[in-house]
């Protein structure tokens, strides 16, 4: 698997977990649904840019750095964006974010292949 | 690279193999005399050093019962009944000598001298001497696979010396006494603890190292034809050759 | 005649066994192992100053038929240049009529010998994969060696793997005069004295435990890649058997890949050497192989061990994600 499909994929399933866990914060619980898919996306979107970014450097502390910073970049976009009430949850979207950022670009400068894939076909 | 040529350095098959062995069954009375004195040439020290250590024969009774021994195996065509698919010669003329020798001590009658192996000089003073070196006591009591062994040994030590004659007769006719002499001192001569070097060897002969190098492979090769061609005059088919040929050269495949 | 002295008789005996080599470009160096067909000596090339093997005839033979079978092997390894498979330098007869070929030096360990000596199962399976690779190249030209067993493959300190002693190979196309020099004379091929099996026809068969059924019952002319199949079957069992825990069963993919390789009819064995090889591939890549059909179970236990890196990375997100909400609940 290449290191986009690898970042994509575990980027998405940070993503929708990190929607799920909005259910916790009683305030937004209403939105749920819109909150998984938007964190979902955004989550697609970090991993295939750290991917993406993975493939060309091969850098691990550089990797987890981009990583970071695009998490938190999405994050910050999607938390400047008040909620009905008109409040901000900076803190509560953007550490995740920042995590899961992190997390994929760990992952994709460790693991995923950076060349053509081998002979063998799932 | 040297091209490939198959059936030898002459690139030809001899038509048939000449086996004593065989030869010893032929009508043609000649034959058979000259296939007998092969074999009689090869096996009579082995034989003669057989009966003085395994039955404890004196070195005069011992030439008697050898010669006798011969004698019969002539008259009474013993190779006829020999199948080298089931044994070696070697054991096959050992269980000979054994019944032969039980026999002759049940009988109390003195021997006569054979007739037939008296063609043939038996150097019975030489035979004893080289018993003697060998420093081998009686050992009638050992098993038949050491007489075996024994036997053995004798046979490759008959077989070397004559092919070590012929060699010698080989390179005089072609005036290689040179060679023959450096093969004689290089591989056959005992030179206690330090054998010498070619070095040695083409200092002591006014040549150069690589002539050391070259009449020695020369020898070398012209023994191994040599013995090959005895060894195969003393067996019956090809695939018992190979075996010995095998077993006699040290060969032993893994 | 001079008494020879048992030293002298040993002398001699050395003598005569050692090959002239005056008229070709080698310089022994000393025996390595003797076998049924010749004995394998190291050799120093003096033209290109290197160090290789040669094996040389015994003895020579009257009817040429032991030298026509030496040659043929040269001839077939000549025709397979592989990474795996023993390279051949050339070929010939020495100035005593024995015939030999050159080849490649090769300075490692038989593979039984290394793999008693321990090997984790995924190296002995990526050794296991290259012999499948060099066996499918040789099938690929129509030649099968009929003799596969552990103690035919060499494995080099660098990994490199070689598949040896094609002695007994036989080439599967008819016609050709390059063929019929490749077709074994085999109702006239001499007795072997290794531990190949010979049946009353006088054909070599190949070893016992390694050899396919069809090919232990003498049924030559029925040979074909599966019969090389089934004994790379026995080899891979041997590494999966061999060395490693006992207590512990083969892995039961690989169990079923080897079964399938080994199956009595051939028709429900793989068809070529390269499939088996992808099947072992396809095993060590955590991929389904073809051997083995999985149920729900065990094709999620092996997505769950393939990908075990992102499922972990994912627990540690939500355990810190978790350990988050409690912090901020606090």
């Amino acid at each position: 698997m290449n290191k986009i499909v690898y970042g994509l994929i575990l980027g998405g399933i940070l993503g929708i977990f990190d929607g799920l866990t909005a259910w916790f914060t009683p305030a937004v619980r209403s939105q749920l649904l819109m909150i998984v898919v938007g964190s979902t996306i955004k989550g697609i979107i970090a991993g295939v840019l750290i991917g993406f970014f993975a493939k060309k450097v091969n850098s691990l502390p550089l990797g987890i750095l981009f990583g970071l910073a695009v998490g938190l970049a999405l994050a910050f976009a999607v938390a400047a964006m008040p909620d009905p009430t008109g409040n901000h949850y900076y803190f509560q979207i953007m550490l995740p974010g920042g995590l899961v950022g992190l997390i994929v670009g760990y992952a994709t400068q460790r693991y995923g292949s950076s060349i053509a894939p081998a002979r063998t076909q799932s | 690279m040297e091209d490939t040529k198959i059936g030898g350095p002459g690139g030809t098959f001899p038509a048939t193999r000449w086996s004593a062995i065989v030869a010893a069954r032929s009508t043609d009375s000649a034959e058979r005399a000259r296939a007998l004195q092969t074999v009689v040439e090869a096996y009579w020290k082995p034989i003669y050093k057989y009966v003085r250590i395994r039955w404890n024969k004196s070195n005069e009774d011992a030439k008697d019962l050898t010669q006798e021994f011969f004698s019969r195996l002539i008259e009474k065509n013993y190779l006829d009944d020999f199948d080298p698919s089931k044994a070696r010669l070697r054991t096959f003329l050992r269980v000979c000598v054994d019944h032969f020798l039980a026999n002759e001590a049940k009988a109390a009658t003195r021997l006569k001298r054979g007739g037939a192996a008296e063609h043939i000089s038996l150097d019975f003073d030489a035979a004893e001497t080289e018993l003697q070196r060998t420093g081998r006591s009686f050992i009638g009591g050992a098993s038949p696979e050491s007489m075996d062994d024994f036997l053995e040994k004798e046979f490759l030590r008959s077989l070397f010396g004559l092919s070590l004659e012929s060699l010698r007769r080989f390179c005089e006719a072609h005036g290689k006494q040179t060679h023959f002499r450096l093969f004689e001192i290089h591989d056959v001569e005992d030179s206690g603890t330090k054998r010498p070097t070619y070095a040695d060897l083409a200092k002591q002969f006014g040549i150069g190292t690589t002539d050391v190098t070259n009449y020695l492979a020369f020898a070398r090769r012209e023994f191994r034809r040599i013995s090959l061609e005895k060894l195969r005059e003393m067996t019956a088919t090809e695939d018992e050759f190979r075996r010995e040929a095998r077993a006699l050269l040290g060969v032993v495949p893994e | 005649m001079s008494w020879l002295s048992d030293d002298a008789i040993f002398r001699l005996q050395t003598a005569t066994a050692l090959p002239d080599l005056s008229a070709t470009r080698y310089r022994i160096v000393e025996r390595i192992a003797s076998g049924g067909m010749g004995t394998v000596y190291l050799a120093e090339d003096s033209v290109l100053g290197r160090r290789v093997a040669l094996k040389i005839l015994d003895v020579p033979d009257t009817s040429g038929e032991l030298a026509a079978r030496l040659l043929r092997e040269a001839k077939i390894l000549a025709r397979l240049e592989h990474p795996g498979i023993i390279p051949v330098h050339g070929a010939g007869t020495l100035a005593d009529g024995r015939v030999f070929y050159a080849m490649k030096l090769v300075e490692g360990q038989r593979l039984d010998e290394l793999v008693s000596r321990g090997e984790s199962l995924p190296h002995r399976l990526r050794l296991f994969q290259r012999v499948c690779d060099a066996v499918a190249f040789a099938h690929a030209r129509k030649i099968l060696h009929r003799d596969l067993k552990p103690e035919n493959i060499m494995v080099g300190p660098f990994g490199e793997v070689l598949v040896m002693d094609w002695g007994i190979a036989k080439s599967l196309r008819g016609g050709g005069s390059l063929d019929a020099a490749m077709e074994p004379n085999e109702g006239s091929l001499a007795r072997d004295t290794s531990d190949s099996a010979i049946t009353a026809h006088g054909a070599i068969l190949g070893t016992p435990g390694y050899m396919a059924p069809e090919q232990e019952r003498g049924e030559v002319g029925s040979l074909d890649e599966r019969s090389d199949v089934y004994s790379l079957g026995a080899i891979l069992q041997y590494l999966l058997k061999t060395g490693l825990d006992s207590s512990a069963n083969a892995p039961r993919p690989l169990a079923a890949i080897a079964r399938k390789a080994m199956a009595s009819n051939p028709a429900d064995r793989y068809t070529s050497a390269g499939e088996l090889g992808l099947d072992v591939a396809r095993y060590l890549d955590g991929l389904p192989v073809s051997a083995y059909p999985e149920n729900i179970w065990r094709r999620a236990a092996r997505w769950a061990v393939r990908y075990r890196v992102a499922i972990v990375l994912v627990l540690t997100y939500l355990i810190i994600r978790a350990l988050l909400l409690l912090w901020f609940r606090r």
